[in-house]
């Protein structure tokens, strides 16, 4: 092949690849809501015993966080999450290691970790955030929830 | 109120991370010049620049990201120069993205020597979107690969 095809093809594998991580990046750390009614899977309220929690839920919301053991940003996610649950009464952080429960991750669709689930008080998925989480975004939905504690069956919209 | 993190010894944070992506960099160059070979019919060389990175590859997949030639150099050479980390990361994905990256050059190599030439720059090929996304984006092939083998059931099988 002629030179200067080559390295035209060689220029456009660094302009795909750029594009790629563009997209890719403007996606992570993004609530996207979970519209009630979406499906009815989606509307089961789910239970601490369903993502192996010992721990309860909070009474406002919880943050259900999903990690493996080898997953770099999940620590310091894990302190986002953590911290955060820590400030908002009633606000449970819970995180879930799936390295052993292969079952989890194919019921919740993960795709990445850390993966964040975004419970209000009844255990419904309200929003999932996929990547490290967007602080900005997730203070919005925290606020949601703590304001969405009276009126269950107002959409949360961003 | 929260859980403890999975935290299993050997994963424990001291790694910095921005050594893994200092090394993805110069790997990333490297590919392009084995894809560039391989699209000039250059097919020896390029399938000879593959098979030192598939070496390399080997290294860091099997004494740790944090013991790789580049991670070496980027303690040695440039940590200095920079500011003291934010924060630590585990070695583990790295080492485990090292296997995948391995994997991915040493298919190519293998697929090269039986005379399929253009596999040689197809996995480069690969191989450095991957190393590239690495470098300039910060993404953690091994944390996504990791977590897939999970769901495909070929990795952390429940404890019997």
């Amino acid at each position: 092949m002629d030179p200067i095809i080559a390295l035209s093809l060689v220029l456009a594998l660094v302009a795909g690849a750029t594009v790629l991580g563009l997209v890719w990046r403007a996606r992570q750390g993004r609530a996207a809501v979970v519209a009630p009614g979406a499906t009815a899977a989606q509307d089961t309220p789910l239970t601490p015993a369903d993502v192996a929690s010992r721990l309860p839920f909070g009474a406002n919301g919880t943050l259900v966080q999903f990690s493996t053991d080898h997953c770099a940003r999940c620590p310091g996610t894990h302190v986002l999450l953590a911290g955060l649950a820590g400030q908002r009464p009633g606000v449970a952080h819970v995180d879930v290691d799936l390295t052993h429960r292969r079952d989890l991750a194919n019921r919740f669709g993960i795709l990445q970790t850390p993966t964040t689930l975004i419970l209000d008080g009844t255990g419904r998925v309200r929003a999932r955030i996929g990547g490290v989480p967007n602080r900005s975004d997730l203070l919005q939905q925290l606020d949601h929830l703590t304001g969405s504690t009276h009126d269950q069956l107002t959409p949360v919209t961003r | 109120m929260t859980s403890s993190p999975p935290s299993p010894a050997d994963t424990r944070p001291d790694l910095d991370p921005r050594g893994p992506r200092f090394g993805a960099a110069i790997t990333a160059g490297l590919l392009l010049v084995v894809v560039f070979l391989s699209l000039t019919g250059a097919s020896v060389a390029a399938l000879v620049g593959l098979a030192g990175l598939a070496a390399l590859f080997a290294w860091g997949a099997f004494a740790g990201a944090g013991r790789h030639p580049y991670s070496m150099l980027f303690k040695r050479f440039v940590r200095p120069r920079l500011n003291p980390p934010v924060a630590l990361e585990s070695a583990a994905p790295p080492t485990f993205a090292q296997g995948v990256g391995l994997l991915v050059t040493l298919t190519g190599v293998v697929l090269g020597l039986v005379g399929v030439a253009p596999a040689v720059g197809v996995c480069a090929a690969i191989a450095f979107v991957a190393a590239f996304l690495n470098a300039v984006f910060d993404y953690c092939l091994g944390c996504q690969m990791y977590l897939l083998l999970v769901r495909a059931g070929l990795l952390g099988r429940p404890v019997a």
